[in-house]
């Protein structure tokens, strides 16, 4: 090319980038699906943040009508039981069969949502209106989702301001605000998780500068938002008691203890006090903490007990390939099959009850906890925190998969730190979005998730991979280094087996049917659509559809098991 | 991005992340859902997918004419017979027969929905990734980029499309391929692709004056000898093309009267001035002046045909007299590779085309201003985030959407109409309600703005008078049509002055195209679509150029290239003549 191409080229590179450093937030105004623009102009909000929250914020309103699960019918009777009952019957009704059974400030935050909801609708919060989902309250409940997950926004947001490599944390801050498992869970599947992990961040960034009161205040409060922040309870106690109540040198410090536990009392007072004082804890406590379900979710949640299950699965075939005189447990032959919810029962390997997850647990969560006492800082408290939901996602009773979001948001934290905590994230991340996509198993959804995902996992990974690469300096160091790249490249492989194993059963199904059936197939439009929905579905063989659920379940278990081992390793050895 | 080291995943990014929208849009409803029994464009689509593959191809043009009988010319039917056949092959049930009328399957929508992407992914993307490659060779990558996301996710063309259904970015896409071909000095190919794009959707028509005079100013610009063979070479292929399209309904296929079945369909004259509500020149002096009621229908045909005639004359007029004025002389001849400089007028005379196509035919829909925004955002791609051209386009495709938005509310595609038109404007770094300049196009911009923003809020809040149903509608209609209609004129403006800056210049004109034509496209393309203000700066021009210059200006389209249009003509010695 000419030089005066190259020239004009230059010129005119400026000139954009000059009218683009310009850009103003006025034109945010056109559009009403911009809220609090006011109050967000003297918030020091850079262009490019605006832009993508701006871009993100129209993606997730496209996203208005795509499938919903239960949970919004489940949120939507919510609404209705707070609005139209009083607080003493809020954990009595049974009207529903979707009870409320998150802690009470979630019922308030319902509450309050359920005001303008009854002006927008009145139906919505009618208590026998049940599995209503008319356009009003679709866009009503997912308008609350976009608005609340604005706690998320402006908490990475503070993330960036005084992060030591500012424009690394703006990745891992975009990353986090723009994350595929919020998509799928809240956008899509509907959850209010961006809100919720939104008072986590805060609550990290309040230990990150210093200010530890607030930490604990902000954790208990989200503790009685959902109860399944417990899982990362240990570390928040170990760390706030040994850093903010205890000198350095070890001796209590009764002021900062007091004050501390007056907050946390508090917020568990404001919360759970109207149900003590109307005699309803226990009624409380049996909603939160349902004890009736088995060691599996419908579908594996990718933990340690799904390799387990797996493995059982495999020694009971070859068991009785080879008619091995072993001992089967007979109800376990017929187990998780299917895998809907229930006791998993194995049929070789001995059973394991809830005692034996929780005294594990235990365990590896006072090995952390330990390296935490001894090093109480912010990143050690981080990698702490995420080591303890991570141990209580590998080894808990009944996890659901969504619970992988506890280990991920943390964890994004930690991926700036140094190269092996980014090669930790990136495995987790991978997997553990992965193992999120069965959550939506129409079709156009499915498309939805796979790209969205991938588009993200391209532009966190690769920037951030350009400036964190590190060669493999060992020779154990190069193989596992490889042995990671090979794992990671059977994503795609397997997206394109779990695809494809529905499509060709439902064909083979379908001719099946049709010599069976004879011609009445082509006339008749109720005919089975070519995928049929794996959790609810009726027709088909059953090993077909739960033949994909595990084969996601147990390649991501592998991932997640090695990520929590490597992490774990990082942080016990190196910090 | 370019920052973060990511310069080459822009593109498949961009690319990745425009697919992904469209599909989200599909999410949504589409035109005619559950509203039996004559559903909307959607099944009109299955339909023809449906006949297709079950007739033979003699009765697609007369099987249940009443039933959304196929009125696209044979690629369109082709297209379908394809889809059909897949989809059949999928699931029979969703093509069968008179059976599968009104079919509302997930299922079937899923690959209705999947057909339009697969051919957009085909055709529409690579058509806009080869313009951007193309038309913009001499920009930086950055603009590149830049104006291949101002295409890729232009709203209007989304929505209906994806959301509304229908497969317009095909039509449009050969045009663009069209375009492409010519840029690089391929007028047989270029020409074959417009035959396509004619033979997908009859509305392609609204180009054909303008692609016409482009190629024939080209032959006149190629000097007697060349010019007459490249002439014959566009006649034989054009025709042959065509033949092959409709080679079913020719003989020996068919006898000759066959081909009056397609014909009739494609060109239907039997219908009204126009339907529903449309931003154009009859339905908006409707209001006032009720022409159904004046004249017949005969009358009103052949006074639309005048005005439109009159109406693209200026456009095709330029390419004509920019070929003549342009012309090489007989002992510079020239290679045929490279195009002609009347080139850059092209974009302007598309719009001028398809715009009074658009304001003055008969029997115009209102996602017709699909054909007119295709080169509005060509335009727009090229230009710079602050110069008039860039808010005159921006300001266009704006009105486009909010012109269609009777017809997206209708498909229940509001929330998408909000999402990807507030997306896209952010994308390009448009600020609709910014005056900075203190130009007519910006203070007319906002006060369009603020009225469609009025008028969405009393839509929210009062249900129109029983008298007048259809008052949100026409208050529409009469916000958007003067908006149009100025572009219209604007396109003229434009237009007269590239050809002003061509040759208007006397002796001067020859040695300088002599010495242009013998560039690479590289250097000399218009690489500017709004390629005027390089020509006609003051800066470097004496005599007459100084008084086109000062126009321009005045006009406010010069302050895009302020910068580098001065650095390109004067290095490339071109400019000094001027």
């Amino acid at each position: 090319m000419s030089s005066p191409t190259l020239l004009r080229s230059r010129f005119h590179d400026h000139g954009e980038k000059r009218t683009e450093d310009i850009t103003e937030e006025d034109n945010v105004a056109e559009s009403k699906a911009e809220p609090k623009t006011s109050t967000w102009l003297n918030m020091d909000v850079s262009v490019a943040e605006w832009d993508i929250f701006i871009l993100s914020t129209c993606l997730k309103l496209l996203l208005f009508p795509a499938y919903h699960s239960t949970d919004f019918e489940v949120h939507r009777n919510w609404l209705a039981i707070t609005h139209s009952l009083p607080l003493s019957k809020w954990y009595y009704d049974t009207t529903s069969k979707w009870t409320l059974d998150y802690p009470p400030f979630f019922a308030y935050f319902e509450k309050v949502l359920s005001i303008p909801a009854y002006f927008i609708d009145k139906r919505i919060v009618d208590l026998n209106n049940l599995d209503y989902d008319a356009w009003s309250v679709v866009a009503y409940q997912r308008t609350t989702v976009i608005l609340t997950e604005l706690v998320l926004g402006a908490a990475v947001l503070r993330f960036i301001r005084g992060a030591r490599d500012p424009a690394l944390q703006r990745i891992i801050s975009a990353s986090l605000f723009l994350h595929p498992g919020f998509l799928i869970v809240d956008h899509i599947h509907f959850q209010y998780n961006g809100f919720m992990f939104g008072i986590l961040l805060w609550s990290i960034y309040m230990a990150r500068q210093g200010d530890k009161l607030s930490s604990g205040f902000l954790f208990a409060v989200l503790l009685n938002f959902k109860h399944i922040y417990m899982y990362l309870a240990p570390a928040y106690f170990i760390y706030l008691l040994r850093s903010f109540c205890m000198s350095p040198q070890g001796e209590v410090l009764p002021r900062n203890f007091l004050s501390l536990a007056n907050i946390v009392i508090a917020v568990f007072v404001v919360s759970v006090g109207p149900f003590i004082l109307m005699g309803q804890l226990p009624q409380l406590l049996s909603r939160l903490f349902p004890f009736t379900r088995g060691l599996n979710h419908a579908y594996w949640a990718p933990n340690a007990w799904a390799l387990v299950t797996a493995a059982d699965r495999v020694l009971l075939q070859i068991v009785k390939r080879i008619g091995l005189n072993v001992s089967l447990n007979a109800s376990g032959i017929t187990s998780t099959s299917r895998g809907l919810v229930g006791d998993t029962v194995f049929a070789v390997l001995p059973n394991i009850k809830p005692i034996h997850t929780f005294a594990i647990t235990l365990l590896f969560q006072t090995i952390f906890l330990i390296k935490l006492w001894r090093t109480p800082t912010y990143k050690s408290f981080l990698a702490g925190l995420t080591l303890c939901g991570y141990t209580s996602f590998m080894f808990g009773w009944h996890v659901h998969e969504k619970a992988i979001l506890l280990v991920l948001v943390p964890l994004s934290l930690l991926a700036c730190e140094s190269y092996p905590y980014f090669r930790t994230f990136t495995i987790a991340s991978v997997a553990g979005v992965f193992s999120l996509f069965p959550l939506l198993f129409t079709p156009p959804e499915i498309f939805v998730e796979v790209i969205y995902s991938t588009l993200w996992a391209t532009l966190v990974f690769v920037p951030l991979n350009r400036r964190m690469y590190e060669f493999p300096r060992s020779l154990p160091g190069v193989i596992v280094d490889l042995l990671e790249k090979v794992y990671l490249a059977g994503f795609p492989i397997l997206q394109i087996v779990v695809t494809a194993i529905p499509i060709l059963g439902s064909r083979t199904s379908r001719s099946q049917q049709a010599a069976v059936a004879g011609t009445c197939v082509a006339g008749n439009f109720s005919c089975p659509e070519p995928y049929p929905a794996p959790l609810n579905g009726s027709s088909g063989s059953s090993s077909l559809d739960f033949l994909p659920l595990m084969l996601t379940s147990v390649y991501c278990a592998v991932g997640l098991v090695w990520a929590f081992l490597r992490l774990s390793w990082i942080y016990l050895k190196h910090d | 991005m370019h920052r973060q080291g990511m310069r080459e995943w822009v593109v498949p990014c961009f690319v990745v992340a425009s697919v992904w929208v469209r599909w989200c849009i599909g999410l949504g409803s589409y035109s005619g859902q559950s509203t039996p029994p004559m559903f909307g464009d959607y099944e009109a689509q299955r339909h023809w997918m449906e006949l297709t593959i079950h007739l033979p191809t003699r009765q697609w043009y007369t099987y249940d004419l009443q039933y959304w009988g196929l009125d696209y010319p044979p690629l369109t039917a082709y297209v379908s017979w394809l889809c059909g056949i897949v989809g059949a092959w999928i699931n029979p049930a969703w093509f069968a027969l008179d059976k599968s009328r009104g079919i509302e399957t997930s299922g079937s929508k899923l690959y209705m929905r999947s057909t339009v992407l697969a051919f957009d992914v085909l055709v529409y993307i690579p058509a806009v990734i080869l313009f951007t490659r193309a038309w913009h060779s001499n920009r930086s990558l950055r603009s590149q980029n830049l104006a291949l996301i101002t295409l890729l996710l232009q709203p209007a063309l989304l929505l209906i499309d994806f959301g509304h259904f229908q497969y317009n970015s095909v039509m449009l896409g050969f045009t663009l391929l069209a375009l492409n071909c010519f840029a690089k000095g391929r007028d047989l190919l270029g020409a074959f692709f417009f035959v396509l794009s004619l033979g997908f959707k009859q509305m392609a028509l609204y180009y054909a004056p303008a692609i016409g005079s482009y190629l024939v100013g080209k032959c006149i610009y190629l000097g007697r000898q060349d010019g007459l063979r490249l002439f014959i070479r566009l006649a034989v292929v054009t025709s042959l093309s065509f033949v092959v399209l409709f080679l079913p309904w020719l003989p020996p296929f068919a006898p000759l009267s066959a081909i009056l079945d397609p014909i009739t369909r494609i060109f239907p004259f039997n219908r009204g001035l126009f339907e529903d509500k449309v931003a154009n020149f009859w339905c908006a002096s409707n209001v006032i002046f009720k022409w159904r009621t004046w004249l017949s229908r005969g009358a009103l045909v052949r006074l639309s045909t005048v005005l439109t005639a009159l109406g693209f004359l200026p456009g095709a007029a330029t390419l004509i007299l920019g070929g003549v004025k342009t012309q090489v002389q007989p002992e510079e001849r020239t290679k045929g590779g490279s195009p002609a400089p009347i080139l850059r007028l092209l974009p302007y005379a598309l719009l001028t085309s398809s715009m009074s196509f658009f304001l003055f035919s008969f029997q115009v829909h209102e996602k017709t201003i699909l054909l007119p925004l295709l080169p509005v955002t060509l335009l727009l791609s090229g230009a710079s985030p602050d110069s008039g051209p860039f808010a005159w386009c921006a300001l266009v495709n704006n009105v486009a959407v909010f012109s269609m938005w009777p017809l997206l509310k209708k498909d229940g595609l509001g929330i998408q109409y909000i999402a990807t038109t507030v997306m896209w404007n952010r994308f390009i770094g448009y600020k609709p309600f910014q005056i900075r300049d203190r130009t007519f196009v910006q203070f007319l911009s906002v006060a369009v703005y603020a009225s469609f923003l009025f008028l969405h809020f009393l839509e929210m809040i009062l249900t129109p008078p029983v008298r007048y149903p259809d008052l949100f509608p026409v208050l529409n209609v009469l916000v958007s049509t003067p908006v149009f209609v100025l572009i219209w004129l604007w396109s003229i403006k434009c237009g007269l002055q590239v050809l002003w800056a061509l040759g208007g210049l006397g002796s001067g004109a020859s040695s300088r195209h002599r010495r242009n034509s013998t560039l690479s496209p590289i250097t000399e393309q218009p690489g500017n679509v709004d390629g005027l203000p390089e020509d006609s700066r003051p800066v470097q021009m004496g005599g007459i150029g100084r008084d086109s210059g000062r126009r321009t200006t005045s006009f406010s389209v010069g302050q895009a290239h302020h910068r580098h249009p001065s650095k390109e003509s004067a290095s490339s010695g071109v400019g000094q003549n001027l």
